[in-house]
């Protein structure tokens, strides 16, 4: 472990300006973030040429409601800077979730490194529903309330703002018992993670 | 000939059927403008459209570009596309574009009025004017009075901008309550990325 340490370090110094291009904020050029196990460097794209193309660069979403900047006044919506900081002191110590909700055909093609994926039909199926909010930490009591607090915050995106996916599974799992503070919604979603030239892994 | 007219006729009336909403019920909205003129905003209409002009690119240099927070500022309100065309809709107050006038006069957000953020960083006779405009008086002793104030929105080119959160800072800094600032993050590129009507300003004379 101190050996990954030594050699995480100095790989991080040996390419110090590398990706100061185009950075993420003044201070941060990358993250590092686990998914799947292994160490994933999120940056951005450094050409400034690049263009979003394919299918994420649609603006034509018939039936896609364009979603409001939040769920409800107490589960807090964040963006990208907010993201990162989650994935590196909470998804990496396991203290926290990124949940991918678009379906298993997306996040295999391409997702945010550190994100696991509960595609969104699950959603009718409530006894994966209980599953989950088990696996993340939450106990069902005896007498049908649930004890949220040993259970890790999650954070959920789908496809962008014009998705409607990470509201409604969000409102179920608050009717489920959890924890607005415990639950962070990505609301620019895949989208504009894409448009902002970050790092993706396929799955 | 006859069949082919049916034919299209039906296409169109199917393609009616499918109007891309801006949400559940609301097709477009209509907002009159200070030009006294009504804009109709709506959605990307047409299949197959694509991104393609500058807000297509991902990687802006940096400095000066970088990814804004989430929140300008505490008790800033960050707005979305539908709290922004409520704000205009119900003229909540005054919204404001907060780019350089050679980005403004390419496309801009329907009746947004240009004041761009560098005026808002110095003291000067330009500033106390458009302070002026936006409902800010000098009190008894001579210090600004943001009592009646009008509530700000602002927005700038998008996440990458920091324009409009530099003008807010600003304003913060002179005593503009942070609740009477809103605060637009998508800007130019998620208003263009989700099809949102834009329009190219007419310069005054």
């Amino acid at each position: 472990m101190k050996r990954i340490i030594i050699f995480l370090s100095v790989a991080a110094f040996a390419v110090a300006g590398q990706y100061d291009k185009v950075k993420i904020t003044p201070e941060i050029s990358y993250i590092y973030v686990y998914h799947k196990g292994k160490a994933v460097k999120i940056h951005r794209i450094q050409d400034t040429k690049n263009k979003l193309t394919g299918e994420y660069a649609k603006t034509y979403h018939p039936g896609h409601p364009i979603q409001p900047i939040k769920i409800n006044d107490k589960v807090r919506t964040i963006g990208e800077v907010e993201l990162l900081s989650f994935l590196k002191n909470k998804v990496n110590k396991k203290e926290g979730l990124l949940v991918d909700l678009r379906s298993k055909a997306y996040y295999k093609k391409e997702s945010i490194p550190g994100a696991v994926n509960i595609p969104f039909k699950v959603i009718n199926d409530h006894d994966k529903m209980e599953k989950i909010i088990r696996v993340l930490g939450a106990k069902r009591l005896a007498d049908g309330t649930l004890d949220a607090s040993k259970a890790r915050t999650v954070a959920f995106y789908c496809h962008g703002l014009w998705c409607k996916k990470s509201a409604a599974f969000i409102k179920a799992f608050l009717k489920l018992g959890y924890p607005a503070d415990k639950i962070l919604y990505y609301r620019g979603g895949f989208q504009m993670w894409k448009i902002l030239g970050f790092t993706t892994v396929t799955n | 000939m006859k069949q082919i007219m049916i034919a299209l006729g039906a296409a169109a009336c199917m393609l009616q059927a499918a109007t891309v909403e801006i949400t559940d019920g609301v097709p477009f909205v209509e907002v009159k403008g200070d030009d006294g003129k009504t804009y109709k905003i709506e959605r990307e209409q047409r299949p197959g459209s694509y991104l393609t002009n500058t807000y297509a690119l991902t990687s802006r240099p940096s400095p000066p570009f970088f990814i804004q927070p989430f929140e300008a500022a505490p008790k800033v309100e960050t707005y979305g596309e539908l709290e922004l065309l409520d704000f205009i809709k119900n003229h909540q107050g005054v919204f404001i574009d907060a780019r350089l006038p050679n980005w403004y006069y390419k496309s801009a957000i329907p009746t947004a009025r240009n004041i761009p953020f560098k005026i808002f960083l110095n003291d000067t006779p330009e500033r106390e004017a458009v302070l002026k405009s936006l409902g800010v008086v000098y009190d008894r002793d001579g210090e600004y009075d943001f009592k009646n104030a009008k509530e700000l929105l602002f927005y700038c080119n998008g996440a990458w901008c920091g324009q409009s959160p530099t003008a807010i800072h600003a304003l913060i800094e002179i005593g503009y309550p942070p609740e009477k600032l809103k605060y637009y993050r998508g800007g130019m590129q998620a208003w263009q990325l989700l099809g949102l009507t834009t329009i190219i300003p007419k310069k005054e004379q």
